[in-house]
C-alpha cells in the first residue's frame, strides 16, 4: 500500500514535477473519456428514455411513470419473465452451489490424482461461448433424434418434449445453465479451499475430528465468505441469462422460458419499442445493483477505499 | 480455537493422520469420490465430443434412430460447405480482427489507468476510483438501448468499430491492474526518475513489464468475453460477411427447422470452440488464476 511518495524528496527541474503531477491524469484519461462517453451518457439517457414514449424516431415524448406503471401492473408477460429469470438463479444456484462445492473438496483432498487433469475438463464449459453451447443442447434436445431422449426411452420413459413442454423447457434450460457454470463456480471455491492453511485442518484432525466434523466445523465457516461471493455473483449472471433461451427456445412454448433480457430484446429491437425496452433495463439494473451493492459491502471493494 | 492453535504448533501432523491407513471404508469412500469426478469429467466432455462427432456426420446420420456415436466414415463436407456457402473464413477472421483489437487497447488502457491510480497522489484520486468501482455495479441491460441509438447516430451501425471502441474502457481492467500495481515499489520509479525517465517512460518500461500477470489476466477475460459475445454484436452487425462467429452460427441455428443445417453447425460450433480450448490447455494456470484473482482479489 505504498501509495505516498515521500513529496520532500523533489530531486526533477520545474518541468519534471509538472509533468509528474500531470501523469496521472493523461494515465487515467482514456478511460474516464470512453466512460462518460459510452457509459455514463448512455446510462442517463437510458433512464431519462424510460420516462418516455419513443421508437427511435424524432425526440423521446415525456410519460412519466407510464412505462413502469404498465411493466409492474398490467404486463404478464414482464411478470412472467421476470418470474422465468428468478426460477432460472434458484434452479441454477441450488444445484450449482453444492455440486460446485462437494467437486471442489473432493480436488482438494491431498490423495486425490489427476488434479489438474479433472480441474482443466470442468473449467472447459466457462470458456465456450453460450452460442455454441446452445447448438450443441438444441441437438441433443432433439425430442425424436436427440441423444438424450434416447436415454430417456433406454430408461423406459416416454420421450420428453424438451423444448415443446412448459415445465420441462425450463428444466432444459437449468440444466444448460448449470452445465456452463458448474467450472466457474467450482474453481471458486477450490481457491477458497486452498486457502485455507493446512494446518488448521490437520490440528482438527489431530483431535479427532472426523471428515465430517472438519467439514462442518472448521471448514465451511472458513468457506462462508467465498460462498457468499460465489452465491450473488451467480445470481447476478443466471439473472441475465439470455442466450440459452433466446436460441434453444426462443422463449417459448408461449413465453415459458423468456428471460428478462431476452424480453427486453424483443421489446427493444424486435419491436422497436425503445423507451419500453429501456425501462426494462432498468428493471434488471435495480435488481443487480442491489445484489451488487451487498457484494461490494460484504467483500470490500469500497472498505478497502475507506482503509 | 485454543486448543487448535496449540495442536498447530505441537505437530506437523503425521502422515498416517490425513492418510487414515487403508481401511475399506477409505478405499470405498476413495472410489467413491473417483466414480463421482469421473462421471463429471463424462457430463462435461460429452457435448463436445458429440459435436465433433456430429460435424462429420452426414444427413442421415445426424437423424438416425438409435442415434449413431460415431459416423461411418470421416466426411470433411460440413466443413467445406460451411466455408464455402456459409462464409465461416469472413466469420473467423470478424471475430479475431474484433477480439484483438479490444484484447490490444483494453489492456493497454486498463494498465495504463491501472498504474495512474496506484501510483500517483492526485486530487480527484479518492472519488474518481469510486466512481469506476460503482460502474462495474451497473448491467449492460441498462444502458444498451441508448448505446445502440448512439451508434446509430453515429453511424457505427454494421461497423467495427461498435464491437470495439465502446469497450476497451475496462473498468474491471483498470481496477485489477491498479490492485496488482500497488505492489510495485515506489523506491524504484524514484529511482527512475531521479535518472530522469519521463512518467510515460517509466510507465512503458517499468510499471507494465512488472505488472505482466495482471496484465495477462485482463487481456484474456477481455478476450474470452469479447470471442464469446452474442448480443451486441448481434444488434449491431447487419451484413453476413461481417458477423463474428457467434451470430453466423445463430444464423444458421435460426434457419427454418427444415432448412436447419446441422452439419456445418456443427462443424462451426467445433471450430468455434477448439482454437480456445487448445490455448486453455497449454496456458491453463494463467487463464485460471486470471479469473479468480480478477474477481476475488477485491
Amino acid at each position: 500500500m505504498a501509495v505516498e511518495v515521500s513529496r520532500t524528496r523533489r530531486t526533477g527541474s520545474l518541468y519534471d514535477r509538472y509533468q509528474r503531477r500531470l501523469a496521472p491524469y493523461i494515465f487515467i484519461s482514456p478511460f474516464y473519456i470512453l466512460f462518460i462517453v459510452f457509459f455514463v451518457g448512455p446510462v442517463f439517457f437510458g433512464l431519462y428514455t424510460s420516462f418516455t414514449e419513443w421508437t427511435g424516431l424524432g425526440w423521446p415524448r415525456w410519460v412519466g411513470l407510464r412505462n413502469y406503471i404498465f411493466m409492474l401492473t398490467i404486463d404478464d408477460v414482464f411478470n412472467q419473465a421476470f418470474i422465468n429469470s428468478v426460477i432460472y438463479v434458484v434452479g441454477n444456484q441450488l444445484l450449482v452451489i453444492p455440486t460446485g462445492l462437494i467437486a471442489a473438496l473432493a480436488l482438494n483432498a491431498a490423495w486425490l490424482r489427476f488434479k489438474d487433469a479433472f480441474r482443466v475438463i470442468y473449467f472447459i464449459p466457462v470458456l465456450t461461448t453460450g452460442v455454441v453451447v446452445s447448438i450443441v443442447f438444441t441437438l441433443l434436445y432433439s425430442k425424436d433424434y436427440g441423444f438424450l431422449n434416447f436415454v430417456v426411452r433406454l430408461a423406459g420413459f416416454p420421450p420428453i418434449d424438451w423444448v415443446g413442454d412448459p415445465i420441462a423447457a425450463k428444466i432444459a434450460i437449468i440444466i444448460v445453465m448449470i452445465w456452463r457454470r458448474f467450472g466457474f463456480t467450482m474453481v471458486f471455491f477450490l481457491a477458497g479451499l486452498q486457502a485455507i492453511p493446512h494446518e488448521i485442518i490437520e490440528a482438527a484432525m489431530v483431535d479427532g475430528a472426523n471428515r465430517w466434523q472438519v467439514f462442518r466445523y472448521v471448514t465451511l465457516p472458513l468457506l462462508r465468505p467465498i460462498i457468499l461471493f460465489v452465491l450473488i455473483t451467480g445470481i447476478i449472471g443466471a439473472f441475465q441469462t439470455f442466450e440459452e433461451p433466446f436460441l434453444i427456445t426462443q422463449g417459448g412454448p408461449s413465453n415459458a422460458t423468456l428471460s428478462l433480457a431476452q424480453y427486453l430484446y424483443s421489446q427493444g429491437f424486435a419491436f422497436g419499442r425503445l423507451s419500453y425496452a429501456a425501462t426494462i433495463g432498468v428493471a434488471l439494473f435495480v435488481v443487480i445493483f442491489v445484489l451488487s451493492f451487498i457484494q461490494m459491502r460484504w467483500f470490500g471493494a469500497l472498505r478497502d477505499e475507506e482503509a | 480455537m485454543a486448543r487448535q492453535t496449540t495442536a498447530t504448533r505441537a505437530v506437523r501432523a503425521p502422515a498416517g493422520v490425513l492418510g487414515l491407513g487403508r481401511t475399506t471404508a477409505e478405499i470405498l469412500f476413495r472410489s467413491g469420490v473417483y466414480l463421482m469426478l469421473l462421471a463429471g469429467t463424462v457430463l462435461t466432455i460429452f457435448p463436445y465430443l458429440w459435436m465433433l462427432s456430429a460435424s462429420f456426420k452426414d444427413h442421415s446420420e445426424l437423424f438416425s434412430y438409435p442415434p449413431q456415436l460415431l459416423p461411418l466414415v470421416l466426411r470433411w463436407e460440413n466443413y467445406l460447405r460451411l466455408f464455402d456457402k456459409w462464409q465461416f473464413g469472413h466469420w473467423f477472421l470478424s471475430s479475431v480482427i474484433v477480439s484483438a483489437s479490444q484484447v490490444v487497447l483494453a489492456t493497454f488502457i486498463s494498465g495504463m489507468g491501472g498504474f495512474g491510480f496506484a501510483k500517483y497522489n492526485f486530487r480527484w484520486r479518492q472519488p474518481l476510483f469510486t466512481l469506476l468501482v460503482g460502474s462495474m455495479m451497473l448491467p449492460f441491460w441498462v444502458y444498451v438501448i441508448p448505446l445502440y441509438v448512439m451508434m446509430i447516430w453515429i453511424g457505427w451501425v454494421n461497423s467495427y468499430l461498435a464491437l470495439i471502441v465502446p469497450w476497451v474502457g475496462s473498468a474491471f481492467g483498470i481496477f485489477l491492474c491498479r490492485q496488482y500495481m500497488l505492489s510495485l515499489p515506489s523506491e524504484l520509479l524514484d529511482a527512475a526518475r531521479i535518472d530522469g525517465a519521463s512518467e510515460f517512460r517509466i510507465l512503458w518500461q517499468i510499471a507494465l513489464p512488472l505488472a505482466r500477470p495482471a496484465l495477462g489476466a485482463v487481456a484474456i477475460t477481455i478476450f474470452l468475453s469479447s470471442w464469446n459475445s452474442f448480443f451486441w454484436p448481434l444488434v449491431i452487425l447487419r451484413e453476413q460477411t461481417k458477423y463474428t462467429i457467434p451470430v453466423g452460427l445463430a444464423l444458421l441455428l435460426n434457419l427454418n427447422v427444415g432448412q436447419r443445417e446441422w452439419g456445418p453447425l456443427m462443424a462451426g460450433s467445433v471450430l468455434a470452440s477448439l482454437p480456445i480450448i487448445v490455448v486453455f490447455l497449454f496456458m491453463q494456470r494463467q487463464f485460471i488464476s486470471g479469473m479468480v484473482t480478477g474477481a476475488v482479489k477485491t
